[in-house]
């Protein structure tokens, strides 16, 4: 396992090095996306903003963002949300919007890995919950479709400085981290089970 | 009689206190689980989250963004009296939901759940949620909890009915089985403080287990023998699956396991779960008669627990 300082806006060389385990650090440009920027491009056709079409970079986050006089904003909090929620836009997102890099807790889907693997983008993920930090890594540029969407779904423009550690857990050739680990929890369930007297042989009486 | 301005000012005062810093045993909790570490990569993942949450307490601001559904309990003596009544208390909490947001203490995080339209302040229909107890004497107690999205959604908290045939196996592997399906890729952000609420009907179940993850101390427990021995095994078995901080694996996977109960109708025994984030949010204040306002460090909303 390595660690990466990348600069974004990423080449495929850069992700295509990556391995499952790998840390990374992003410096550059970056957007961020939630749920109703999904829906608002790829099932109500409205056209991607500015910020995908120039940045490869996508974070799923809501951060809490103060807007200040003079059109500035202050970021008061940022934690990447959960990917999976996305999966059934994820395949999409990967292809039609050119990313090369998703950061977001949890992971990405099946659909979402076969996309990744043909058009060669990332997952990353973060292992903490470490708001403070991040926020000090990163500086609010611009935002599109803010009254739109409201402060959370809008699409963020960041310069994020050493953003991370965040953890690849998909990479180019089709592996996923957290698939991975869960074959070991699943034994440990099992023996967990056993020890409170629970054998492979137990089932539930049927109510319904 | 408690005048409007204080209550609200107070509410407002439980909100910045529970988004912003988190209560003396889930610091223990953190602090037990970062020596007990034994995974590098885990003791560093809680190190980094217990540093940023101190980091909070400093910054005046959201320990973590998800600040999720604002969630309210009062604690009402029965001789407490409050100008503009209880109808004024639900205001009062929607006037300082509203303003907690504006200040940024709260994200906007509260939406239509079909059109997904943001009013920008974290008021809509049934939200923010009120629940009352009502006790002796004259005081209101005030408790806010952040319910984060991602120990909600995920699979963390849900419910099923579980014949009586079937007994505590029956609950227990529900338990368990549920926990490591919802763990997978930390969704519900592990290790959590995980509520069960066993019998009742499912709303009764489900309240409890809200209660039990959210407004119980961690590391107490439950006076009933029979329950306490529940809490304690599945402590055990939860942190013997190797799920860790975020999914990644590690030594602990839960913060604590809270059993609450009701009397039920044997047909079929309802077990719920619900999970709270590790970073496990909540702020508590008591307003006394003479309009006086005391810290708690804890809800006090089971007895002692």
């Amino acid at each position: 396992m390595a660690t990466y300082y990348l600069k974004a806006p990423l080449s495929q060389q850069d992700v295509e090095q990556l391995r499952i385990g790998d840390v990374v650090y992003i410096t550059g440009d970056v957007f961020t996306c939630r749920s109703r920027l999904h829906r608002w491009v790829l099932d109500e056709g409205h056209p991607l903003p500015e910020a995908g079409k120039e940045r490869d970079v996508l974070i799923h986050v809501g951060p809490i963002v103060l807007p200040q006089p003079e059109g500035q904003y202050k970021l008061i909090s940022f934690m990447p949300t959960s990917s999976i929620r996305f999966e059934k836009w994820g395949a999409r997102a990967v292809d039609e919007w050119g990313l090369r890099m998703i950061v977001g807790k949890t992971t990405m889907g099946e659909q979402t890995m076969e996309m990744m693997k043909r058009k060669k983008c990332v997952h990353v993920s973060p292992q903490c919950v470490s708001p403070n930090a991040w926020v000090d890594s990163i500086h609010i540029d611009d935002v599109e479709l803010f009254d739109e969407l409201g402060t959370i779904e809008a699409t963020w423009h960041m310069t994020v400085d050493k953003l991370g550690p965040f953890v690849v857990d998909i990479d180019c050739e089709g592996n996923n981290l957290y698939k991975n680990h869960e074959q070991e929890v699943n034994e440990c369930r099992d023996k967990a089970l056993a020890q409170l007297g629970i054998g492979p042989d137990f089932a539930y009486t049927k109510l319904y | 009689m408690i005048p409007r301005e204080v209550y609200e000012q107070t509410i407002f005062q439980a909100i910045r206190k529970g988004s912003t810093t988190i209560a003396p045993d889930v610091c223990a909790a953190f602090e037990r689980a970062i020596e007990a570490e034994s995974r590098p990569a885990a003791r560093e993942g809680l190190s980094k989250t217990y540093d940023s949450i101190r980091q909070s307490a400093v910054r005046d601001n959201p320990a973590c963004p998800d600040t999720g559904w604002p969630i309210f309990y009062f604690k009402v003596g029965n001789q407490c009296e409050l100008e503009g009544g209880f109808m004024g208390l639900e205001e009062a909490t929607r006037s300082a939901v509203r303003r907690a947001t504006r200040e940024g203490y709260l994200r906007a995080t509260m939406k239509h759940p079909l059109t997904g339209y943001d009013p920008g302040d974290n008021v809509g229909s049934n939200v923010p949620d009120f629940t009352y107890q009502f006790v002796p004497g004259s005081d209101l107690e005030v408790t806010y909890v952040a319910k984060g999205g991602g120990s909600e959604c995920f699979g963390g908290t849900r419910h099923r009915v579980v014949a009586f045939a079937d007994g505590v196996k029956g609950i227990e592997k529900f338990v368990v089985d549920s926990f490591v399906e919802a763990t997978r890729s930390g969704g519900i952000c592990p290790p959590n403080v995980l509520g069960i609420g066993i019998g009742g009907t499912a709303n009764i179940a489900a309240n409890l287990a809200k209660e039990a993850a959210c407004l119980r101390t961690v590391g107490s427990h439950n006076p009933d023998g029979e329950f306490r021995k529940i809490e304690e095994d599945l402590y055990t078995a939860l942190n013997s699956l190797g799920v860790g901080i975020m999914g990644i694996g590690g030594d602990t996977s839960v913060l604590g396991v809270n059993v609450e109960y009701a009397y039920t109708h044997i047909a079929g025994i309802c077990v719920a779960i619900s999970s709270n984030c590790m970073v496990a949010r909540r702020g508590s204040l008591r307003i006394c008669a003479d309009g006086t306002v005391q810290e708690m460090s804890s809800p006090n909303w089971f007895e002692g627990r």
